[in-house]
């Protein structure tokens, strides 16, 4: 998966600001920032290549960093479900200006979110944590917030994605997911068992993922084969669930060119056991490649996954995304139907939100919510999915 | 009316000094009331802004064993989700020496609604979390950091320690002298390691306190708002004094320039002036001279106010605990507030004046014809006016025999200025009728006899200056032998209860260990232990019923060893001393006065508490009083207190024995447990601090009484200067019959100093019923406590009055007198009789 | 009785020193009468005061009962004035702190001379009878006045001076006013120097000089 949002430098800005930027996303520095230099950080290269477990974990000398899980699944009654479960990292200073590690003192920002949804209801919160990255992580009762490579934790304060205590807790393979928010009433939260039943899968070039035709972009992987299974609870009662889950593994130093504003983001399961990945980034295309098209035109990448997990990066000129539809939410027209064409791999889609109010009230505003695929041609429905949308 | 206006004007150009004392009396009135509202209006503003800060507004969480906690501890509390947010706060001391509060937060945990999602004045979070990281700081914390408004922003302000505060952000909503930063840069600052002073919570998340942790919720902390009400009502009486005395002046000044301008008036009258028209005009000129005068005097009022603050700040500081800012911070209701009561003070006056004026008959031509039948008509007048003050003293007084005592400030402070006016209207009667047997008494001695009549004459215009003297002198005295007295109780009460020699802070979690290793020597004959918690007072059971209350109240456990209980004072006991400690062994507690005035307990009454996950019932035995705590409080035996309360020890008195060697002890206890050099204190410290934190408390009333004393002293003074002239033609006659003008000079310092004297004598008696006031109804309905009445007869404070007295009258008088030694015979004889 | 010798007298004004009295000399026998005429400004309330040692002269002696004023202390000098000395002024300065009677009795109580049936006498010659308990303001102009010159002759000065006695009153009662004081002075034998500008109470008098601009226009005696 491509851009996700990672709104901790926003937030950085803007959590006790007033709202002035957010109605001016198009900024010179992109959305919620990330367009912005990251002097003294380390950079994503086409080069690098991944080691797990130790890249399961955080990369601090990256300015920005998510684990981010969404899931569709559905109840005992057969009705769907849609989930999303976020950590952010984002680093406070380049590493060369990280305060010592006395007690307290931070070098990274930590950022969740948490939103369940059904039918019309959607649920959203959120969460904030400091951490150092030098500090000794042993147990999460070392830090607020952070990440364990082996066995594999994630946390910010009891909202944790974990190693399955009763599985091989080596692996990657059997995870658990807990968060919980609100109280009596308004309670909402999951307990979850992920369990991936395919391998991970590395995005564009061994991992590095481009994001801009000058080149930059970041690092990014994925586990698009979870099944998932657990309890979900909403407006205090608890029902089962199970269903498919996609978690995505993204860093980088510097995620959007300049000109960048925003992006559409997709993840599909067909149901033919496919899995597919397309984002584009509105602005910052290359000119010379599209000669007829605009400065800061639009950049698009994906990645088609077989059944087994063997990946196929699709390049700009390979997709084609059109709005079909748009639907007013909180204030503004965001595109809930869309066209998506991958002619290089007979792709031709209908992608739909069923509901459009999922929006992320958080502190940096989006959308985040289920999709329905149907053939562009026939109409059949082919899959579903989840699909994000900033910048609007 | 321009002409008019202008013509009624030209008389104080002929007579500056009457429009002098005119806009005197004015200035001095506003002045000292504005003075003392922009205190108070500082003070609420200091305490909405803490109120709006964390402390009453966020339910804290704190080791039920008293041992600090950690970071670790935070972490798990975060990992097992409650919402918590730590908090670090501490002392940091400036280069000048000022004590400010630092208070470390995390923003990312903190609740958003609270005050620091609104002192953020547009700088990023970022920048508050990240070395250099951010302090922020309201205008008015600056001075104490020796830095201008305009070089604050940015300032790294070094500290008396040495260390730098991160650079400087301009926080306005924060309370004064508070430092707010991420709590990573305050442990640096504070060398706190990686422990926390408290954890937090937004109200009510939490229904029951953690395993181990003790839960305070935020509506069981006083606020100080309501903590400081009565010492800002004190303020406001006092000031409310000082504007009374200032009219004083001002109706004297307003009746004699009237009275010069009546031949003026009347002129003007029959000049075709019609008697709206005068009025109209009359009015004109007081509001043009009342704007000035107030405005002078607001002006002043600020000024005091900025001179005063200090030592309030440091009263309600030390008593209350409430912070203050050193800088005035006035709203616009304040400016308009003060211009209006000085104005209505003003018209208050002059209504006498106008009415007068309005009533004027144009032909009477004669002057002063009528002056002794007038005057007579007048003291009538005011004798009814006091037996109406007096009537509404003693309904007040009998108010306040049927009611709570707690509900009785208001009605105290109306008693005591109902009693304060009615002696003051009495008094010009009073001095006539003594005149008027002295002058019987002394027709053989012509010049004594003279000057008695002749003090009769000048009464009318004396008398209230008179009367604003009194109410001075007798304020004075009242105020201050309940302050001698508060001093001697309190001083009394203080050794009563601080029986042990040393008394020792430790961290609370090494009070089992040392009290097991001081139990084993022989140094120390007794271990008085205390605890302290916190709990809300839910309901009461008396003979008369059951109420509910809902108040908080502070839980206090002694050890009531044999060295306490035979000292520790109680007012109230249900059957006598002995029974009470016996059933406060058993579990009984004691209630201090402040709290059973307050809610009106009794002994044997029933209270139902109920604190975080407990409910406890406590029969009460006994009433302790407390002087100097602003709050309720239960006492409970300490070990009663832990079983009941779960309440961790807050400190241990030690009493030694005989041949005890306090250094010793002090090294060995050092040794063994680590505890610093602070840990102990000796008795006779704690003495000299509470000690000290009374003298500043009165500080304040001391300084206002002063003034007071002051105004009177003017008001006296002016009245004088305003007749000196008159005076002048009376004696000169007497002069030139063959009295030479020294005696004439110090008969009239003895006529003066006489009435002085009588006055200064008549404050006393009044000074002690105000004495009774302030300690039997204001203290009790204000503080909760009621102080034995000490009287210091012909001690110190009498004489002392009555001097001032002498002095004030003294002073008040040469000025006039000399001015006749120096006028020219002939001038005086020159001088026209009527003006 | 009284004697001047060579007085002058320089008042400092805002225009200027205002010469008021210019080598001016006068002697007045016991028991004898004498008027001093003379416009308003010429000077004759100044040397009356000068005579009651009101003031002292710039240049010149007065003599008052044989003392020599210029050499007298205040107090002695009033004291001079309380035992020897009655003074009547046009405006009357009565004490108004006092009743009729005490005012009446006033300077003789002071000089301790009181005379009960005296002070009796005068109060019916002077037609208070009745008037005693009241003040002086409940009084008439002519009441006032003749209480005025009672409180003179309480004491039976040995002089009494009198400025303007009937200047503030109209002609009928400054007739009666006058004659009453004339024929009290008789009565009480004292010598009388009355300072006035009016032709008809200089008239009755043994003698009577003018003063112009502080100078004698008649030869002294």
């Amino acid at each position: 998966m491509s851009i996700r949002p990672i709104f901790i430098i926003f937030v950085a800005l803007m959590l006790h600001g007033c709202g002035e930027e957010n109605t001016a996303p198009t900024n010179s520095a992109g959305f919620a920032g990330l367009g912005q230099d990251a002097d003294g950080f380390q950079h994503a290269e086409s080069n690098s290549s991944l080691t797990f477990p130790a890249d399961h974990s955080a990369h601090p000398d990256y300015r920005i960093e998510w684990w981010y899980l969404t899931a569709n699944l559905e109840d005992e009654s057969g009705e769907p479900l849609g989930l999303q479960w976020t950590l952010f990292r984002q680093a406070l200073m380049a590493p060369s200006g990280r305060p010592e590690p006395t007690p307290w003192a931070a070098d990274q920002l930590w950022m969740a979110h948490m939103a369940l949804s059904q039918d019309e209801q959607h649920h959203v919160a959120e969460r904030f944590g400091r951490s150092h990255s030098q500090a000794l992580l042993t147990t999460p009762n070392d830090s607020q917030a952070g990440v364990i490579a082996s066995p594999f934790h994630a946390w910010l304060d009891d909202w944790q994605l974990k190693a399955n205590d009763e599985a091989d807790n080596r692996n990657f393979d059997n995870l658990t997911l807990t968060a919980y928010s609100g109280e009596d009433a308004s309670r909402f939260g999951y307990t979850l068992e992920l369990t991936a039943e395919g391998p991970l899968v590395l995005h564009g070039d061994g991992g590095f993922s481009q994001k801009a035709a000058n080149g930059q972009g970041s690092m990014y992987y994925s586990q698009p084969f979870w099944h998932i299974e657990g309890d979900v609870t909403l407006n205090g009662e608890t029902k089962t669930v199970s269903g498919r889950g996609w978690l995505d593994r993204e860093w980088s130093s510097q995620l959007l060119d300049a000109r960048q504003s925003g992006w559409d983001w997709f993840s599909i399961h067909f149901d033919d056991g496919h899995k597919l990945m397309a984002f584009q980034l509105r602005g910052g295309g290359d000119d010379s490649d599209n000669s007829g098209s605009e400065p800061g035109a639009d950049y698009r990448s994906g990645t088609l996954i077989t059944p087994e997990g063997r990946a196929t990066p699709l390049v700009n000129n390979d997709i084609t995304l059109t709005p079909l539809a748009s639907s007013a939410v909180a204030g503004r027209e965001v595109p809930t139907q869309w066209r998506l064409e991958i002619p290089s791999v007979e792709i031709d889609i209908n992608i739909e939100a069923p509901h459009a109010n999922r929006w992320m009230t958080t502190s940096v505003p989006y959308w985040e919510g289920e999709v329905g695929v149907n053939d562009r041609a026939s109409g059949e429905p082919l899959g579903e999915g989840y699909l994000e949308m900033t910048g609007y | 009316m321009t002409q008019i206006l202008s013509t009624l004007l030209s008389h104080y150009r002929r007579h500056p000094g009457q429009l002098a004392m005119l806009l005197l009396g004015l200035w001095v009135a506003s002045a000292l009331w504005s003075g003392i509202q922009a205190i108070n209006a500082t003070a609420r503003d200091s305490y909405a802004r803490a109120d709006a800060l964390f402390d009453t507004q966020l339910d804290q969480l704190e080791r039920r064993d008293g041992a600090p906690l950690t970071l670790t501890d935070y972490h798990a509390l975060r990992q097992s989700g409650l919402p918590v947010s730590p908090m670090l706060e501490g002392e940091v001391v400036t280069q000048d020496g000022t004590r400010l509060t630092l208070i470390g937060i995390d923003p990312l945990t903190l609740s958003s609604n609270n005050a620091l999602s609104q002192t953020d004045s547009s700088a990023s979070l970022t920048d508050f979390l990240a070395p250099p990281w951010q302090t922020r700081a309201a205008p008015d914390t600056l001075a104490a950091l020796g830095l201008e408004r305009a070089d604050a922003p940015g300032a790294t302000p070094l500290l008396a320690d040495g260390n730098r505060l991160p650079p400087l952000v301009l926080s306005p909503p924060l309370p004064p002298n508070t430092l707010i930063m991420d709590i990573a840069a305050a442990a640096r600052i504070l060398s706190s390691g990686d422990k926390v002073t408290r954890i937090v919570t937004a109200p009510d998340t939490l229904t029951e306190a953690p395993d181990g942790l003790m839960l305070t919720r935020a509506t069981s902390l006083a606020t100080p708002g309501q903590l400081t009400e009565s010492f800002h009502l004190n303020l406001t009486a006092l000031g409310l004094l000082a504007w009374i005395v200032g009219l004083f002046i001002v109706q004297a000044a307003l009746g004699l320039a009237l009275e010069q301008r009546l031949g003026m008036l009347r002129t003007l009258r029959v000049l075709g002036v019609s008697g709206r028209g005068l009025i109209l005009a009359l009015s004109l000129e007081l509001i043009l001279l009342g704007i000035i005068g107030a405005l002078a005097g607001i002006a002043s009022g600020v000024w005091l106010a900025r001179v005063l603050l200090p030592d309030v700040a440091a009263t309600l500081g030390s008593l209350y605990g409430a912070g203050v800012g050193q800088e005035l911070n006035l709203p616009w209701h304040y400016w308009t507030g003060g211009l209006a009561v000085s104005l209505g003070g003003l018209l208050l006056a002059s209504s006498g004046v106008l009415w007068r004026a309005a009533r004027l008959n144009m032909l009477q031509l004669g002057q002063m014809q009528a002056w002794r039948s007038g005057y007579r008509r007048q003291l009538m007048l005011m004798g009814i006016a006091g037996a109406l003050a007096l009537i509404t003293a003693l309904t007040l007084y009998g108010w306040l025999r049927f009611h709570p005592p707690g509900e009785g400030l208001v009605a105290g402070f109306g008693l005591i200025a109902a009693l304060l006016l009615a002696s003051a209207l009495w008094l010009p009667l009073l001095l006539a009728l003594v005149l008027k047997g002295l002058t019987t008494l002394t027709r053989r001695r012509p010049l004594i006899h003279w000057a008695f009549a002749d003090m009769q004459l000048q009464l009318p215009k004396l008398s209230l200056a008179m009367m604003a003297l009194l109410i001075a002198l007798a304020t004075n005295l009242g105020v201050g032998s309940m302050v001698g007295g508060f001093r001697l109780t309190f001083l009394d009460w203080l050794d009563q209860r601080l029986v042990a020699p040393l008394y020792l802070n430790a961290p609370a979690e090494q009070y089992a260990d040392i009290d097991a290793w001081l139990a084993e020597r022989d140094d120390v004959s007794e271990r008085l232990l205390t605890r302290r918690s916190n709990a809300t007072l839910q309901s009461v059971d008396s003979a008369k019923g059951s109420r509910t209350l809902g108040g908080p109240v502070e839980l206090y456990g002694i050890t009531p060893g044999e060295s306490l209980t035979p000292h520790w004072p109680l007012l109230a006991t249900q059957q006598g001393r002995s029974s009470a400690w016996a059933a406060f062994d058993e579990g009984s507690a004691f209630v201090n006065e402040q709290l059973a005035t307050a809610e009106n307990l009794s002994t044997g009454d029933r209270l139902t508490l109920s604190a975080p996950g407990i409910n406890e019932t406590l029969t009460i035995a006994a009433i302790y009083p407390d002087y100097g705590n602003p709050s309720g409080q239960i006492l409970m035996a300490s070990p009663q207190l832990a079983a009941r309360f779960d309440a961790p020890p807050s400190s241990m008195g030690l009493v030694l024995s005989d041949n005890a060697d306090v250094e010793a002890l002090r090294t060995a206890l050092n040794e063994r447990f680590d505890l610093g050099r602070d840990a102990l204190t000796d008795q006779a410290e704690i003495k000299r601090i509470a000690t000290e934190i009374f003298e500043r408390t009165f500080t304040i009333t001391r300084a206002l009484n002063v003034l007071t004393l002051a105004v009177a002293a003017l008001a006296l003074l002016a009245s004088l200067l305003a007749q000196a002239r008159t005076r002048r033609q009376q004696l000169a006659p007497l002069w030139a019959l063959g009295v030479p003008r020294s005696q004439l000079a110090w008969l009239n310092l003895a006529q003066l100093g006489g009435a002085a004297l009588v006055t200064g004598l008549l404050a006393i008696p009044l000074g002690i019923a105000i004495t009774w006031g302030l300690v039997a109804i204001i203290n009790v309905a204000a503080f909760g406590w009621r102080l034995p009445l000490y009287l210091f007869p012909g001690e110190i404070t009498v004489t002392l009055a009555m001097a001032m007295a002498v002095a004030v009258a003294l002073l008040a008088a040469a000025i006039p007198a000399l001015r006749f030694w120096r006028a020219s015979p002939r001038a005086l004889l020159a001088e026209e009789t009527h003006q | 009785m009284l004697k001047l010798d060579q007085i002058h007298k320089t008042y400092m004004t805002p225009q200027g020193p205002l010469r008021v009295l210019e080598n001016v000399s006068l002697t007045l026998a016991p028991g004898q009468s004498l008027a001093l005429m003379g416009e308003s400004g010429s000077g004759k309330s100044t040397l009356l005061h000068l005579a009651a040692g009101l003031d002292l002269p710039d240049q010149g002696h007065i003599a008052l009962a044989g003392q020599n004023l210029a050499s007298l202390a205040e107090p002695a000098r009033a004291k001079l004035r309380r035992e020897q000395l009655g003074l009547v002024f046009q405006q009357f300065h009565l004490v108004p702190s006092l009743s009729v009677i005490d005012n009446l009795r006033l300077q003789a109580r002071l000089a301790k001379r009181e005379d009960a049936d005296w002070s009796a006498h005068l109060i019916e010659r002077l037609g208070l009878e009745g008037l005693e308990k009241r003040y002086p303001e409940q009084l008439s102009g002519g009441q006032q006045q003749r209480l005025a010159i009672g409180r003179a002759l309480a004491l039976r000065p040995a002089l009494l001076l009198a400025d303007e006695p009937t200047g503030n009153l109209d002609e009928t009662t400054a007739d009666e006013v006058l004659e009453l004081l004339l024929s009290l002075v008789h009565e009480t034998q004292c010598a009388l120097l009355i300072v006035t500008h009016s032709l008809q109470v200089a008239a009755p008098l043994d003698r009577c000089l003018r003063l112009r601009h502080g100078r004698l226009l008649d030869a002294a005696l």
